[in-house]
């Protein structure tokens, strides 16, 4: 048999822009048919670098593609009143609407969650919001690095004296798009026995703000707060933990505890080059216990950096995979800091099968794409499939699933309801 | 009715943070999660700061934060009647959720060919760093290592030369809700067909889902993304520019620009004429990032944040303060979200725990306290097994329970 997902036969209306596109990703990547609805010109997130070859096109973005892989496409029209219409019917025989509109833009439209659920009182409508529906922001907008500033984490990542930081690939919509997957499946709990969708709202900002782990409770518990601390990471008290190599970094952390094997063992290998420096040569390890780690104490931070300019030196003239190599045979508690590049080739990922390669009818060469995030025993997941090209999908569904006759589809598509397949220009 | 989740079971082994928020979701929407743990092996995060007050196993802001709503019960695994116990459990439970290094559950003869014997249907949820299988499943470790294995570190910092991490064990609040995700699936599709299934999230693979345009970019043209700053491909402005100071430090303000629109809506805002004739086109901008970032961080270093904030989100630009975490606590949005609250613990009173980022409108769940070690160890003992009170103090006595 076919692998076709534990979601195998679930229908997800996707109108999503990039604040919730991982969404309706991950209901494909569990087998849930998940119509993207797009509007004349596609859907903006066509339109995100980086592309490949660096040439913008409908079907060149690699984080659409990404993104997008698994779903299928409708291409509608929501500013005339049949394309409206056509969504109503089309959600009156899905399970799940995902959508991110601006606030107040599908109420306008007619399209509302009371509008639809009149109709089909069983669907589950979620609304991802940049930052909540109920506060002052509730109309604002939201870009990735607006999401991330709110909530907390920016503030949390850079240098001091220098700008606080985004992720190079910004990460807060991933986060309201997760969470946004995982709350539909609650509310779609609820409906197993009740019969009856709901309304589920996400706030992107509070979605980040997990992310923080504890530190939102400093302020209330310690009556301190964290700051951006450049390489050394604000929760671990003055301990770096990313060491330069010779070809790139590796993460380890220097101190007591769990992390003394590593240390000690480091400072054996520096060794091999020659005497320790002096600071480092005097310090007695057995004074290094556990709760050694947690102090403030001026002299033993003075030891640790000592330790840590040291370690830093040896690791320096080292090559990344030299190091890894070492520290596997040893139980070292160091990890390599991958590029992309290391990941595409991990061997673990390897073993378990986790790429995947597509083809793409508009690319002069296949795609390789992330494996489902999940390996599920009895539903395994279906095969990849390629993102969709712009409506690429619009006979199949409006006429096969709608029962549109070739006459309605021929007018509608006349009149610019229906977008032609493949007429997408990117924004 | 206290949630959706009402009438599931979940015998829960997690510990730190992955395994125990992805069955917080299900604890906090009315299932019943038995925590197992003991006092020789208590929940690594009832040690990690912060706390209420002087450390302590019961105060632990952080283990709280990630266990609400849960019950917990302390057993002896190492026993054979500990482990009799837990088999016990077992065919009353739903699902068996666990985040150890792999094979060790499968050591204790707990592993899931095991269970299914017990509770056919049973649904086991195994995560752990890197996955079940394969030559690295057995590679323990936590959140800020999986960062650097799965491409965060590389891809936070200013330039390839200045990195500077990602805040936190990052990795463990991406793979949680994949996890979950699949767990509530695999959760439908029993009650679709009975038949239960075991699921295997490698939080490594999970969390690349955070990464995928730029591994996709990596296979389709070789080109290996680098830490850029805030720098961005499509907009421009971009990034987080220097305000006024107030009494509590410098304040920083968000802004992305999209287009010509937005850029002459920008400059109107800021009150400048110039900026229009001197960066004129989008692709200029971009092209000459750097220059425009210090053209109008002029404009901005006079202005208050929220003020700023404001004015821009009115003429349609996303823009936000740098919130710090003293900042969050003041958050309107996060306010008018209700998304701080103060949770009675039994040992050390109110505790500030955050809320979910999720609303369900019709069936809203309650988030009620956080479990002390082995608070419900007799409560779950008599209900479930049906054990006396005889018989759970000859067990204590024996140290089965402790």
């Amino acid at each position: 048999m076919t692998p076709a997902g534990p979601l195998h036969g679930y229908r997800v209306l996707d109108l999503a822009d990039e604040n919730a596109a991982l969404c309706g990703k991950m209901f494909a990547d569990l087998g849930a048919d998940v119509v993207k609805v797009e509007p004349p010109g596609g859907c903006p997130t066509r339109s995100i670098p980086p592309f490949v070859d660096d040439l913008a096109g409908p079907d060149r973005s690699c984080y659409f593609q990404a993104l997008a892989a698994g779903k299928r496409s409708v291409a509608l029209d929501l500013e005339q009143a049949h394309g409206r219409d056509l969504l109503a019917r089309l959600a009156d025989r899905a399970d799940f609407l995902i959508e991110s509109s601006p606030a107040g833009y599908l109420d306008n439209l007619g399209l509302s969650y009371q509008a639809l659920a009149a109709r089909n009182p069983r669907l589950v409508y979620t609304s991802v919001t940049p930052f909540g529906d109920r506060g002052p922001g509730a109309a604002w907008r939201a870009a990735d690095i607006a999401g991330w500033a709110a909530s907390g984490m920016m503030a949390l990542m850079g240098a001091p004296g220098r700008p606080p930081l985004q992720v190079s690939v910004p990460q807060a919509c991933f986060h309201a798009g997760s969470e946004a997957a995982v709350a539909s499946m609650l509310a779609h709990l609820d409906r197993q026995g009740s019969g009856r969708g709901q309304k589920v709202v996400i706030s992107l900002q509070a979605a980040a703000v997990w992310a923080t782990s504890s530190e939102t409770a400093l302020p209330v518990l310690e009556a301190r707060s964290l700051a951006r601390s450049g390489a050394i990471p604000a929760m671990m008290q003055g301990s770096r933990y990313l060491y330069k190599c010779a070809d790139g970094y590796v993460q380890l952390t220097v101190g007591s505890g769990i992390f003394l094997a590593t240390t000690i063992g480091l400072l054996e290998w520096l060794k091999e080059w020659g005497p320790l420096p002096e600071p480092v040569a005097a310090i007695d390890f057995a004074t290094w216990t556990q709760d050694r780690l947690r102090s403030r104490d001026p002299e033993l931070l003075a030891e640790t950096a000592a330790c840590e300019a040291a370690i830093a030196g040896l690791l320096e003239r080292l090559a990344k995979a030299e190091i890894m190599s070492r520290a596997d045979v040893s139980g070292w508690a160091i990890a390599p800091v991958n590029t992309p590049e290391d990941i595409a080739r991990d061997p673990q990922l390897a073993a378990r099968d986790y790429y995947q390669e597509v083809e793409h009818p508009s690319l002069d060469r296949n795609l390789t794409l992330l494996g489902p995030f999940a390996k599920l025993s009895g539903t395994p997941a279906p095969a990849a499939r390629r993102a969709p090209m712009l409506g690429e999908h619009n006979a199949d569904i409006l006429r096969g699933d709608l029962g549109l006759s070739g006459e309605e589809f021929a007018i509608l598509e006349a009149a610019g309801v229906i977008v032609p397949a493949g007429q997408g220009i990117g924004r | 009715v206290t949630g959706v989740a009402e009438g599931l079971r979940v015998l829960d082994f997690t510990w730190f943070a992955v395994g125990p928020i992805t069955t917080k979701y299900l604890a906090d929407n009315g299932a019943e999660v038995i925590k197992i743990e003991s006092h020789q092996r208590p929940d690594g995060l009832r040690l990690t700061p912060p706390f209420s007050g002087e450390p302590g196993l019961n105060r632990s802001q952080f283990f709280g934060n990630c266990n609400t709503s849960k019950k917990s019960v302390t057993i002896d695994m190492s026993t054979e009647e500990g482990r009799d116990l837990i088999r016990g459990l077992v065919s009353h439970c739903d699902v068996v959720a666990e985040s150890f290094r792999a094979g060790t559950m499968d050591k204790w003869g707990l592993g899931y060919d095991k269970l299914r014997e017990l509770r056919p249907d049973i649904i086991y949820y195994a995560t752990c760093l890197q996955g079940q299988t394969g030559p690295r499943a057995g590679y323990a470790g936590f959140g800020t290592q999986l960062s650097a294995i799965a491409g965060f570190y590389h891809l936070s910092g200013y330039s390839p030369d200045e990195l500077t991490p990602v805040h936190g064990p990052y990795t463990d609040f991406v793979a949680p809700r994949f996890g979950c995700f699949a767990l509530l699936s695999a959760i439908d599709h029993r009650r679709r067909t009975g038949e239960g299934q075991m699921i295997d999230m490698s939080q490594y693979e999970a969390s690349l889902h955070f990464l995928s345009p730029a591994i996709t970019q990596y296979f389709a043209t070789g080109t290996i993304a680098q830490a850029v700053g805030n720098h961005s491909p499509r907009y421009a402005p971009h990034g987080a520019y220097r305000c006024r100071d107030d009494a509590a430090g410098e304040r920083w303000v968000v802004l992305a620009v999209d287009g010509d629109e937005q850029w002459r809506d920008l400059l109107r805002v800021l009150g400048d004429d110039a900026g229009l004739s001197i960066f004129p086109v989008h692709a200029d901008r971009l092209e000459r990032s750097g220059e425009v970032d210090r053209y109008i961080g002029k404009l901005i270093a006079r202005r208050a944040a929220a003020e700023l904030t404001a004015a821009l989100q009115q003429a349609g630009i996303p823009a936000y303060p740098v919130q710090n975490c003293d900042d969050l606590r003041d958050d309107e949005n996060l306010r008018a979200w209700g998304f701080f609250r103060d949770v009675d613990q039994p040992e050390s009173g109110p505790m500030p725990y955050d809320g979910p980022a999720y609303r369900l409108d019709r069936t809203p769940g309650q988030q009620s306290a956080a479990p002390d070690l082995g608070e419900h160890t007799e409560e779950v003992l008599s209900g479930l097994l049906g054990l006396s009170a005889a018989e759970i103090g000859r067990l204590r006595d024996a140290k089965i329970l402790n």
